[in-house]
């Protein structure tokens, strides 16, 4: 049987998070607004506007574009896109076409064993062929026989970065949008919320004989609007096209539609010939002249970027990649993690453990900011030094997270107040055993039988009426004793 | 004499010294109005009667009522010992491409008859702002897209005061109508290809074509966004320069106004132009245009044309000014195929938004589906102008042709920018201050003449496309009159942001012909 491999490339249009728009100054989020209700004469395309471009919007695009090794040109120039739709107030949309903010790039894409053919991990590099600024359209919903158009939307800012056909599985597709996604958080350029479309998706796939370098005509699917969607409606087109191949049929070139809820994919239209756009330069604006003064401002305090504090985390700190991995996946989080490890100044492993299994979820539960917890890295220090010194023990220590967090007093304090140090004194812990041993007699009898495994059931006896405050191997020693 | 006979900086003497007031003013300026002007252009105008041939037209909107709460405006002002702008109580007409708020903005087509600007243009504003007051919009072709107002949507068309069988030229026909009619002392039009210049020259008054991006272009209804400037008609050079000194200077709404600051262009108005440099061109005393075989047919020029200039040289020369001849501006024959092509691109786009969706006309007819809405909404809202503009357009942007048409011309825009840095260079062999040319190829032409025949009336621009091309300055000034008693133009054109040097060779040429019998003679419709 002959062996395909799918070649992938992906087109997305990344909503950047300025306060206003690209080009006037209406605020840039409409989310929760009522249809045109956040729109101005300039956004809506009336008679005689101006465009004006918005800095932050270029200023965004250029940590981008360094993030994505794209080179930031010294010179780019707007280009306008003239084609008819009712939500496209102008008739054109105003963009970039031959000489755009970024040329070319990369993004390294580590993928991990367990998405692998042969379960190794490995690192696919994706090639950028375009990134460059423009502007958003409005939204058209139809409703029976009418349309609807909401021009909220129009002139909102976006980046539109065109990946090589580099990708070769779905699992690639969706882990690249899950680094990039990453990234743009990280970079707090955008929010990156694919079901709130500040990122969207469209993914041409073709498909060739495994070891050919050929292209073949490809489909392009639209209107996927989560990861999950973009690794199922690739998949499914994959398995469309070896199918028409081995049937014998030619791959035409259609643009097709997701359908999430059948999960099937639809034919839009064909796509015969390419639109001509007929782009000529924007005369309504200036080029963007990026002086290396004006890059340097923009760059300074260019943060380190997920996928090398990943590693170094594994270097610096012997995570394994596991943990590397969940505590880099959010920038606060491992600022916070760093912090931590700084102020405790023991075993960084201990630090990620408590930070993945017990602070990670409460982040998750009540939906906190990692940078504004009351429960600080230097609480999460003294914490775990509390612990390592004996003062406290583990379970008391787990309990005393959420405690922090709310108070926001140190562990210290609510410590030495509540009396949560830990008990070493025989006689109280002695006193408890016996209780315990008088309570259960049946289980005494099973341990005196053999049953020697019961132990911890009688440590957690004890625990539990002391409320965990006693010395768990004291507490063994005087129950076997007294077992005896 | 009445008060809407005198300049504005006349009527801002007699505001100063509260021999009148800007209700008077404005009383006066609506009086003419009304003898004068006709009916305003609307669009089911009927059939045009012998008494509409005889009247001006250059009125679409009058707004006396935005006028009159200015004027008093004025008044309490004055009356309250309060600072005034500096054109206070000064009637002007506004081109109906300029957006104002509140009233109907139409660019003279069908599509926008309905539209009624929720915003002001930032020149009229800064106008208003000055304490002017805005008396109506005025009529122009359709879009701007022409060269005598004929082609506007709203009929009838304006017609030239001096001779009302003739058209006042255009696209900026109604601006410099009513100045000449001297309904008003000043109007803001726009100039895309001489569109202010050649209207001006036709009607016998000042017209002044900014350097580019010196007047925001924010609410003007654009044509071709990289060619148009705002500027204003007025019949005194004086007047002129007070309103560009109003209207100049950079715009946050706008990213292509300039920053460069405005210079003064008043203070050294009369101080003549002793030690000038002024060049004449043999390029600009004849017109060359593609005989359809890949050569070029030359023409000359009418005599009195030409003589015109040659006299305002001799006058010039007679104050002290140093007159350079034979300045080569070999490119100027490529202006009308260059600016046919760029225009029109531009035009085409900029023309998009005008899809029955959001504003304007939206057919009454029944549709099928979208496309069938948009075909029937630009069919019958865009007059001939607008769709063969769009017809060009989109074939020579189109991907397989935009090489050879919309790169080449501009191409050919460098080079037609270079000939004016060569002429203007401070090093170079010419070293000019101002280049004297006639303003148009001909006197006002019969109304229907040239209608319909778009190549040839473009060629009513070829003197003053250059200018735009390049981006640099220019006015067009009263030189005299011709046998028939229509007024003959002159151009002079500058370096960039060059304006208060033309204005000052314009001055001392005006003051030096003052007395010259010409300038006696009023346009027909005021004797």
């Amino acid at each position: 049987m002959t062996e395909y491999e799918a070649v992938i490339g992906l087109e997305t249009h990344i909503q950047l998070n300025t306060k206003t728009k690209i080009f006037c100054s209406c605020k840039a989020d409409s989310w929760a607004d009522e249809p045109n209700t956040n729109i101005c004469p300039v956004c809506c395309g009336l008679p005689g506007v101006l465009p004006v471009l918005n800095k932050a919007v270029v200023e965004k695009a250029v940590v981008l574009a360094n993030a994505m090794h794209s080179e930031i040109q010294p010179l780019s120039y707007f280009d306008r896109k003239n084609y008819f739709y009712p939500d496209l107030p102008k008739g054109y949309q105003i963009s970039q076409f031959d000489q755009s903010l970024g040329k070319g790039g990369y993004l390294d894409l580590p993928i991990p064993a367990a998405n692998s053919f042969d379960k190794k991990a490995y690192i696919r590099r994706v090639s950028i062929w375009k990134l460059h600024i423009e502007e958003d359209a409005g939204k058209t919903k139809n409703a029976g026989n009418r349309r609807f158009i909401d021009f909220n939307r129009c002139g909102v800012p976006l980046v539109e970065m065109v990946t090589g056909p580099d990708l070769r599985t779905a699992d690639e597709a969706a882990q690249y949008l899950i680094r990039l996604r990453q990234l743009l958080r990280w970079l707090g350029i955008s929010e990156a919320d694919m079901e709130k479309a500040h990122l969207r998706c469209d993914a041409n796939v073709s498909i060739r004989v495994k070891g050919e370098t050929v292209l073949n005509p490809k489909t392009e699917i639209k209107n996927v609007n989560s990861i999950e969607a973009v690794r199922d409606a690739i998949a499914t087109e994959i398995d469309r096209q070896v199918r028409e191949v081995e049937a014998g049929h030619r791959i035409e070139a259609w643009t097709l539609e997701w359908d999430e809820d059948t999960g099937s994919l639809k034919k839009m239209r064909s796509k015969e010939t390419e639109a001509d756009y007929r782009y000529f330069r924007e005369p309504d604006l200036l080029p963007i002249r990026m002086t290396e003064e004006w890059k340097a401002k923009i760059l300074a305090g260019f943060p380190e970027l997920p996928l090398q504090r990943r590693a170094r985390f594994v270097e610096q700190y012997g995570l394994p990649e596991y943990d590397a991995d969940i505590l880099t996946g959010e920038r606060r989080l491992s600022d916070y993690y760093e912090e931590a490890v700084k102020d405790y100044g023991g075993d960084p492993k201990k630090v990620s453990n408590w930070l993945m299994n017990d602070v990670l979820r409460m982040i998750n539960e009540q939906g906190l900011n990692p940078s504004e917890m009351k429960l600080t890295p230097q609480a999460l220090a003294s914490l775990l030094k509390l612990v390592d010194g004996g003062t406290i023990n583990i379970s008391t220590g787990k309990s005393l997270l959420q405690k922090v967090q709310d108070t926001g007093r140190t562990p210290e304090a609510i410590v030495s107040e509540e009396g949560l140090g830990k008990v070493s004194d025989d006689s109280a812990i002695r006193t408890v055993c016996e209780e315990v041993l008088t309570e259960s007699p049946n289980e005494v009898a099973s341990y005196k039988a053999g049953k020697v495994t019961l132990i911890g059931w009688f440590v957690g006896q004890v625990m539990k009426k002391m409320r965990g405050k006693a010395d768990a191997a004291m507490a063994r020693s005087i129950l076997e004793e007294l077992l005896k | 004499m009445d008060l809407c006979d005198l300049s504005a900086l006349e009527l801002s003497r007699l505001l100063g010294e509260k021999k009148t007031s800007a209700v008077e003013i404005l009383e006066s300026s609506l009086r003419r109005i009304g003898e004068v002007d006709g009916r305003p252009g609307s669009l089911n105008a009927g059939e045009i009667t012998p008494n509409d041939r005889s009247r001006v037209h250059a009125m679409i909107t009058l707004t006396e009522d935005l006028a009159l709460e200015q004027a008093r405006e004025v008044d309490r002002k004055l009356a309250a010992g309060e600072k005034v702008g500096p054109l206070a109580g000064v009637p002007f007409t506004v081109k109906d491409i300029f957006c104002v708020k509140d009233t109907p903005s139409t660019a003279g087509s069908r599509i926008l008859a309905n539209f009624v600007a929720p915003y002001t243009a930032t020149p009229v504003e800064r106008m208003v702002a000055a304490g002017a007051l805005m008396i109506g919009k005025v009529n122009l072709d359709e879009f701007t897209y022409g060269s005598s107002t004929e082609s506007s949507a709203f009929q009838p068309s304006t017609r030239n005061p001096w001779d009302t069988s003739r058209v006042p030229g255009g696209s900026s026909g109604g601006s410099t109508a009513s100045v000449a009619a001297y309904e008003v002392p000043l109007s803001l039009g726009t100039d895309t290809a001489g569109s202010i210049r050649q209207p001006a020259a036709f009607c016998g008054v000042v017209g002044v074509k900014p350097t580019y991006g010196r007047v925001s272009r924010y609410g003007l209804i654009a044509f071709a966004s990289s060619l148009d400037c705002p500027g204003p008609v007025s019949r005194t050079v004086t007047d002129a320069a007070s309103m560009l000194q109003v209207i100049a200077g950079p715009d946050s709404h706008d990213a292509t106004a300039a920053t460069t600051p405005v210079s003064d262009y008043l203070s050294n108005l009369e101080m003549g132009v002793r030690g000038m440099r002024i060049g004449l061109s043999p390029d600009y005393f004849r017109i060359t245009f593609p005989d359809g075989q890949g050569g070029f047919k030359e023409q000359e020029l009418p005599a009195e044309i030409e003589k015109a200039v040659r006299h305002a040289a001799d006058v010039l020369a007679s104050m002290g000014a140093e007159i350079v001849e034979d300045v080569p501006m070999p490119n100027t024959r490529y202006g009308i195929p260059a600016y046919f092509v760029i225009s029109r691109v531009e035009a085409a786009s900029n023309l998009h938004r005008y899809d029955g969706v959001k504003y304007g006309l939206r057919t009454t007819q029944n549709y099928t589906d979208l496309k069938s809405m948009y075909k029937l909404t630009r069919n019958e809202g865009f007059g001939l102008q607008p769709k063969l503009r769009i017809l060009m357009g989109m074939y020579v942007s189109a991907a397989q042709y935009s090489e050879q048409y919309y790169k080449r011309a501009l191409r050919v825009r460098t080079l037609i920018r270079r000939d004016f840095e060569a002429a203007f260079d401070p090093a170079g062999n010419y070293r000019l201050d101002a280049l004297l040319t006639p303003t148009t190829p001909t006197t006002a032409f019969e109304m229907d003449a040239v209608y319909g025949d778009s190549v040839l009336m473009q060629y009513a621009d070829q003197l003053t496309v250059p200018a735009n091309h390049a981006g640099v300055p220019g006015i067009s000034l009263p030189g005299g009159l011709d046998s028939a008693q229509l007024p003959i133009g002159i151009q002079l054109l500058g370096a960039d942001y060059s304006e208060d040097k033309l204005f000052r060779v314009a001055r001392a040429y005006e003051m030096a012909t003052e007395s010259e019998d010409w300038r006696k003679v009023k346009p027909k419709v005021l004797r």
